[in-house]
């Protein structure tokens, strides 16, 4: 008797203990996260405001109708519609070479033995760490200059396909698969890029997707190379074009607000419906 | 069809040797199993034969040529993966053709040798399922199906029953004998069960720590084992080693005096020069040859542990004890009993050997014939 | 493996090309430009040129002041912040765990220069939410962008805002690989969850948690855009003028390629010297 007792009032201290520190959790929490919205949430409001409104004393917490009006602002500022279309354009072409390009060096560094791969992994390695900012004018010099390649696609996507942390996700991905696999195919005679094409690409599918996402979003946000390289009003990419009405004095607030919701709503729908890739495309970084 | 000839194969990694100088013959048409405990080197020597491994020294040859070399498609071989290896993504009809068809292979010769491998295996009705939907035993089927379709001189199975449960393997096994028993082309095989090894080898090579300990047929290595390594790896349960030493040598005979059992001798004739007197050997006895007291050479008395009762037979684990002035510690001895004479735990016990049925080993493990 | 030079090397070459002549070029050209005076035509070698000229330059050390300035203050605030919400998101009695999680990690899908936005635009003196929010509650506004100490604040509380999430994702797939039953077993042995976070949880983190911070410095120590575009190039007064921006402004505005060389090859050694803190941090022990 006096056991069960005993044994019923401690489950019912463990659980109040349990109730009492989700509480103070959700507490601390939610404002957290509320402040973190926060920021999102009035990117929306602005968007929908006519400029008066924006700068006026009143408090606005909500939204209103002037979206359509902001964009044509917007687009009476700077062509933000070409821009968008650019940076679609460059984003896609880019994430498609990048990707078989860094799956490519992957699978080499995964799945072959041969002579200098500790070079290569150990300059892979050292990039990481190594400043952009060391690359950044010669690499602007060669590209302006020497290859005259200024304002072009090409200038946007060809420089920035180099990236070391996609290569060692990548690397990390073909390794953690069956070598049994692939040696069947080889004991078959299956050429290695037709292994490579036919077996590991196919197998790396969910690793491939979380990669294209984090390169898409990548060149979708860059900002500053393009802000060097393509600074010509008709080669802009959307976040320069909207970068150059950012401290204008004579410019729609409630357009670049609307500017920057088009760049960044489609984003948080894609991260909202593949939020499992974007998760492990970034953790994959670190964790080995 | 072919034979395969290893002469002197040697692999390194880096300055690791892990095999040191292998010379087999596999006939052709023959049925050779490697067998040995894990990091023995004999996975490695198939993955050599199948050239997925480089060969750091010596000869590879199939058919009589020389394939060191040569690619892996080009040798004439097809493996069996213990994974399975198939792929994920492809149905069992395409995991059974894929390789045919990345080749340029023609289409209706293709299907007729797909055709052909699911009807030796009876997978007919898998072939639209993908791995994932199939059965251990069904992967397994469909992983040597796809070596079949390439219908190989050389068959290379690596570890193919591991991964199945005991039935299934024991089905698989009488599976794989009638496969190479209709198709009768070489196969060679990897193991570290030494049962597979001695239901399915014609010759087994028996390797420990990159070296080849002995080949020979599965009773041969049963009966006359080369050495210590080899007596108490193959067999089941293990053959009992027990320490003695040499008290007397008379002509072609050696007088042993067991340490562990208070003075207990055995008069064992040998064909060859007897040890020294005062050597230590080892008296290898398996358990099957413990006989009831009084009926061999030299009786032994032991104290019963264990008994587990297999129903056909009973395997009594005894203990012999340090006898005091023993100069080896206690030996735990393993003895065959028929099953209606089953012991009960903590009897005593005493049962015979039969110098004609007990093998003698010198320290370093060689064999004393 | 078999070795395969000709195929590795076949997969590994598209990579490799872009890599030479992108990075590993610039990267050598980047250091022999440092030493040349590339106002001239042609560039002439002087070795001490702009090397003397760093030493020298007032808005070099503003410029390093002030990023080292943010270094210290930001990247430890943000790493305890991001270490927080990864542990906080990884409790098994958090509720809506979706909702959370979507809170703290949607910065990191939003661009540099749309959230340089809508930070400016926040913080603005008159019209930004920002001072509203303190009016309403009987605080003063603040000047946030014509001193120097509020728009410091401003730029760091940006960064950490964009940054934090992306850490606590890399912090919280660290979290959930370490196994359960360490907690077990520690639980077994009526050891506190606080003590558990001090005595387990972070001593396993710690390699996951120098690798963010060393990431973060480097991706700190290159700030350009959130001075550029949130506080008008750098203002009030160079006040938050970073080194980032001076190479910018060195390099693109008045085209002086060879100092602004020097400048990038003191923020790679700057890195070097992190690279080289964070191998000793981790170490194994001996």
């Amino acid at each position: 008797m006096s056991s069960r007792s005993a044994s019923s009032r401690s489950s019912s201290s463990r659980s109040s203990s349990r109730l009492g520190r989700s509480i103070a959790l959700h507490l601390f929490l939610t404002p957290l996260a509320l402040i973190w919205l926060f920021p999102l949430w009035m990117m929306v409001i602005f968007s929908t405001m006519p400029d008066r409104g924006i700068f006026s004393p009143s408090i606005e917490l909500l939204p209103h109708g002037s979206f359509l009006d902001n964009v044509n602002n917007l687009q009476r500022d700077t062509n933000f519609i070409g821009a968008i279309g650019i940076s679609v354009s460059v984003a896609v072409t880019y994430t498609f070479l990048s990707v078989l390009l860094t799956s490519m060096a992957g699978w080499a560094l995964a799945r072959y033995q041969f002579f200098g791969k500790g070079v290569v992994v150990a300059i892979i390695l050292g990039t990481i760490t190594l400043p952009y900012a060391v690359v950044l004018i010669p690499q602007f010099i060669m590209v302006a200059r020497d290859f005259k390649l200024a304002n072009t696609w090409v200038a946007l996507i060809v420089p920035p396909l180099f990236n070391s942390l996609g290569v060692l996700f990548m690397r990390q991905s073909f390794s953690m698969m069956p070598g049994d696999l692939f040696d069947a195919a080889r004991v078959e005679g299956v050429k290695e890029w037709r292994i490579f094409l036919f077996v590991a690409l196919p197998l790396a599918r969910p690793m491939l997707a979380a990669l294209a996402i984090i390169l898409f979003l990548a060149s979708w946000n860059n900002y500053l190379w393009p802000l060097l390289i393509n600074s010509k009003p008709g080669a802009m990419t959307a976040p320069v074009a909207l970068g150059t009405l950012i401290g204008l004095t004579k410019v729609s607030w409630g357009g670049i607000m609307a500017g920057a919701v088009m760049l960044t709503v489609p984003m948080l729908v894609v991260f909202v419906l593949l939020q499992r890739h974007f998760v492990a495309g970034i953790a994959a970084g670190a964790i080995k | 069809m072919a034979a395969v000839t290893l002469k002197n194969v040697v692999k390194r990694f880096g300055v690791f040797e892990i095999v040191h100088g292998a010379n087999i013959d596999v006939e052709d048409g023959e049925f050779v199993v490697f067998v040995g405990p894990s990091g023995c080197g004999k996975s490695t020597l198939l993955r050599m034969i199948a050239g997925l491994e480089d060969i750091s020294g010596g000869e590879i040859a199939i058919g009589g040529k020389v394939v060191n070399n040569v690619e892996p498609a080009d040798r004439g071989i097809a493996m069996v993966f213990q994974s399975y290896a198939l792929y994920p993504h492809m149905s069992v009809e395409q995991n059974l053709s894929f390789g045919l068809r990345m080749n340029g292979n023609p289409k209706a010769d293709t299907e007729r040798r797909v055709k052909r491998a699911s009807e030796i295996l009876r997978i007919a009705e898998l072939m639209k399922r993908r791995p994932r939907q199939l059965s251990g035993g069904q992967r397994q089927r469909v992983a040597i199906g796809r070596a079949i379709v390439r219908e190989p001189q050389v068959f290379l199975f690596d570890e193919p029953l591991s991964n199945l449960d005991a039935e299934l393997r024991v089905q698989m096994r009488v599976e794989i004998s009638r496969l190479h028993k209709e198709l009768g082309v070489t196969m060679i095989y990897v193991t570290h069960d030494q049962t597979e090894a001695m239901t399915l080898a014609d010759r087994i090579v028996v390797l420990n720590a990159g070296n080849i300990e002995q080949i020979g047929a599965p009773l041969d290595l049963y009966d006359d084992p080369a050495n210590r390594f080899v007596a108490g790896f193959v067999g089941s349960p293990k053959m009992n080693f027990l320490a003695a030493q040499v008290v007397g040598n008379d002509g072609n005979a050696t007088l042993l005096e067991l340490a562990n059992h208070g003075g207990a001798r055995l008069q064992k004739p040998l064909s060859g020069a007897p040890p020294a007197v005062g050597a230590e050997v080892v008296l290898g006895v398996r358990p099957e040859h413990f006989f009831e007291a009084g009926e061999g050479d030299c009786d032994i008395a032991v104290k019963a542990d264990v008994a587990e009762h297999l129903g056909s037979v009973s395997y009594v684990y005894a203990n012999a004890g340090a006898a005091p002035g023993a100069n080896a510690g206690p030996e735990e001895l393993i003895i065959e009993r028929e099953a209606s004479r089953q012991r009960a735990t903590g009897d005593h016990m005493v049962v015979s050997i039969k110098a004609g049925q007990s093998l003698l080993f010198d320290k370093s493990g060689a064999r004393i014939r | 493996m078999r070795y395969q030079n000709a195929t590795a090397y076949r997969f590994l070459a598209p990579y490799l090309l872009i890599f030479s002549i992108f990075w590993l070029w610039p990267i050598i050209n980047s250091f022999l430009i440092s030493f040349q005076a590339t106002r001239t035509v042609p560039w002439r070698f002087a070795p001490t040129f702009n090397w003397g000229r760093l030493i020298g330059d007032p808005a070099f050390f503003n410029a390093l002041k002030n990023t080292l300035l943010i270094l210290v203050i930001q990247v430890p605030v943000m790493i305890t912040l991001a270490i927080v919400m990864a542990v906080l998101l990884n409790s098994p009695l958090l509720k809506a765990r979706g909702l959370f999680r979507f809170a703290f990690f949607a910065p990191v899908v939003v661009g540099e220069v749309a959230y340089s936005a809508v930070f400016r635009l926040m913080f603005n003196l008159d019209y930004g939410i920002i001072n509203k929010l303190l009016n309403s509650v009987g605080l003063p506004r603040i000047d946030w962008f014509s001193n120097v100490t509020p728009a410091m604040a401003v730029i760091m509380i940006a960064v950490t805002w964009r940054w934090a999430g992306y850490n606590a994702i890399i912090l919280l797939a660290g979290l959930q690989s370490i196994p359960q039953d360490v907690y077990e077993a520690a639980t077994l042995d009526r050891v506190s969850k606080l003590k558990q976070f001090f005595y387990i949880t972070l001593p396993l983190l710690k390699p996951i948690i120098v690798f963010c911070a060393v990431l973060s410095i480097i991706g700190t120590m290159q700030l350009f855009t959130e001075p550029f575009l949130i506080t008008e190039r750098g203002g009030p007064g160079g006040g938050t003028e970073t080194l980032g921006l001076l190479l910018y402004r060195q390099g693109f505005r008045s085209l002086n390629f060879g100092y602004a060389s020097a400048i990038a090859y003191t923020m790679a050694g700057l890195a070097i010297a992190i690279s080289l803190v964070q191998l000793w941090l981790t170490r194994e022990p001996k």
